[in-house]
Formats: C-alpha cells, structure tokens, sequence
C-alpha cells in the first residue's frame, strides 16, 4: 500500500494538531466554578451549638474546608436538596472528606432545636454539622453572612415557611470566604472545587 | 497483488473540499440570516458597587442603575466589585465588602435572582448559547463528513475509478 507524501504530511498535521489540543486543555490551570471571592476576605466567626449540644466555632477549623449552607428542617424545598448534595460531595471526596467539614445553621431557631437537629440530620449523614442558637447568637452570623430570611407565621401557624438565601459557602484552609454557589449548582461541581481548595 | 489507494484518496480529499465548500455557504447562510446581537464570543462584564450604596439603600435613595433583566452568553464571566463597607449580592455573585465576586455563566438558562441594590431587589438573568465562530466551525466539522461521505459514495456510483488508472486522466 502506497501513499504519497501530500496526504502523509496532512496525516501529521491532523496528529500534530490534535496533540496541541490536548496539550492545551490539560495543561490549562483549574477554573474555580463556583462564584470566586478574590482577595479571599476573612470569613465572619462564630460559635454556635451543634446538634450534640456542643459548641462549634467555626475558626477552629483552619486547616479544614468549610461547606457552609443556612435552612432549616421544616424546609422541604431547597434545604433536603441542599443535604443530600452534601451527602454526596462526601462521598465523592473518599478520605479527602476527613479535611471537609459539612455545616448547616438554621434560620429557624424557634423548631429547630438541638434534638431537632440531631433527628433531622440523622436521616442525611452523620458528617453534617447542624448549628443552632438562640435568635440573639444567630442574628450576628445572618448579618455577617448576608443571610436574607423571612419567616411566613402568624398567630396559631405551626407549620410556617421560611424564606430565605440558599447560596452555599466555600471557606479554604485558611478561614477565607473564597467561593459561593447558588443553589442549583450540582453537587458534582462543587465536589471539584472542594477538591482543588484542599489541593 | 499491490493495491494502489492513491486515486480513491484523491477522490476523497476534493470531496472534502468540495463539501466542505458547500456545507460553508449553507451554514454561514443561515448564520447571516439569524444573527443576534448575542452571537459574539464571551467577555468579562464588570459591575461596580460604588462605597456609601448599602447606606443609599437603607435611606432609601438612588443607587448604582443596573438593569432589571440582563443577557449574557455562556462562557461570559460576571465580575462584581464591591468598595462599599458590607457585603453585597448581585444575582448569584456574593461580594463581601472590599473584594471582587467572579462567576463563568457557563449554562444557558433563564435565572431569576435576589439583588442587594437593584430597585425591585430582583434580578433576571438570561444566559444565551452564542453562535461564535468556534461553534460555526464545530458546525462545518460536524456536517462536513456525513456530506462528504454522501458525495464520495455518489461519485463512486455515477463516476466509478477504473483500476490502474490514475484519477483524473482520461481512459483510452
């Protein structure tokens, strides 16, 4: 079988062209995908009470990432979606997860009680952190961290509604705000991310 | 017996040419025809929040004038800067005070979000799949074979390549 140099040349520039591609697309640096803060500010601390009833603050985990989201249990909107999503990212990270805390803080401290968060996130993963407070302790950490909320109760309503932001919070190793995600993002991107910040 | 493929690779290579000419007109036709202002490659688009907006807002004045629906292409990267002294979101860009809030709007979809600032505290966000010249191309590369492989077949029917005989001269 024969062939003539014209077509062996376009041969290997086709080879060449397809190497330069590829070169390319992995030696390009990684791409934060959720929403980068930079400069990476200081993220706001504070201590509240897990769903064990001890304290947790959150300066205490320098050296770890934080996934930080507020809701609350009554939710049945973005909230279960939002836990289970974290239940996920757990699990795709394997042992890297043991760097990665999981923290939910409630906008809702008049149910969620600590036995209530205790049940509530047993039905999630063990490695989420609940945190309540009273309404005096939370609303500074609401503040700092733009949480809009709006309770929808009125006289004799048990079962209200609560709305309020559902952006996820990244914070790195250092104790820096460093990304937000919306909440449609999928739990697979911010698995990525949170990989790339403990890297 | 040596099987010489040099005159079916030529009838190959003019029939990409040749389709790719074609599936040319056709795509950049219609291209011409249905081009939007969105059909351009993705740009960085900066917003700036000036510092005294957070304290504007709570008295109830003016505040920086962004529009109430904005349209973006995928790829586009929303900047926010913040130099007022607390946090701001604009959309799905969370800024706390002093820093600058980055996000690659990397899905078309319609998105409606809270805003800190803007007058009706929402935000209506339309990310739009651009028609670029990289996606033209892809276009051209993804309809060329299929048209190529059309017009070799056909030629090969209508004007078969008799054997030992070079492509392009006449038979005796």
């Amino acid at each position: 079988m024969k062939m003539k140099p014209l077509y062996a040349g376009l041969f290997g520039i086709i080879v060449i062209g397809i190497l330069l591609v590829g070169w390319r697309v992995l030696a390009g640096s990684y791409r934060f995908q959720g929403s980068l803060i930079d400069p990476p500010a200081p993220a706001a601390d504070f201590t509240l009470t897990d769903q064990n009833g001890q304290p947790f603050r959150l300066s205490d985990q320098r050296g770890k990432v934080t996934l930080l989201f507020f809701g609350y249990t009554h939710c049945t909107d973005v909230c279960p979606i939002t836990l289970a999503s974290f239940t996920k990212i757990h699990e795709q990270l394997g042992k890297q997860a043991d760097n990665v805390r999981f923290v939910f803080i409630t906008v809702d401290p008049e149910r969620d009680t600590i036995q209530q968060m205790h049940d509530h996130l047993a039905k999630f993963d063990p490695a989420i952190i609940g945190l309540t407070g009273s309404p005096s302790e939370l609303g500074p950490v609401w503040k700092d961290y733009g949480v809009f909320l709006d309770p929808h109760h009125g006289v004799g309503v048990e079962n209200y509604d609560v709305d309020h932001s559902s952006r996820i919070y990244a914070i790195d190793t250092q104790s820096n705000w460093r990304l937000t995600y919306p909440a449609e993002m999928d739990w697979q991107t911010i698995a990525e991310d949170v990989a790339h910040l403990l890297n | 017996m040596k099987t010489d493929i040099t005159p079916y690779l030529e009838r190959l290579l003019i029939t990409v040419l040749i389709s790719l000419v074609i599936v040319g007109f056709i795509n950049e036709g219609a291209y011409l025809l249905q081009k939007e202002k969105t059909d351009r490659p993705p740009k960085t688009i900066q917003l700036v929040i000036p510092a005294g907006t957070a304290a504007r807002v709570a008295a109830g004045e003016s505040t920086p004038s962004i529009p109430e629906k904005m349209v973006f292409v995928t790829g586009d990267v929303l900047e926010v800067k913040n130099e007022d002294s607390s946090a701001h979101q604009l959309g799905p860009v969370w800024v706390p005070a002093g820093t600058t809030g980055r996000l690659e709007l990397r899905e078309p979809n319609k998105y409606t979000y809270s805003c800190s600032f803007a007058p009706s505290r929402f935000l209506g966000l339309d990310v739009r799949q651009p028609t670029t010249l990289g996606t033209r191309l892809a276009g051209m590369a993804l309809s060329a074979p299929p048209m190529a492989a059309f017009i070799f077949i056909y030629g090969l029917l209508v004007f078969p390549i008799k054997s030992g005989k070079k492509e392009g001269l006449k038979q005796v």
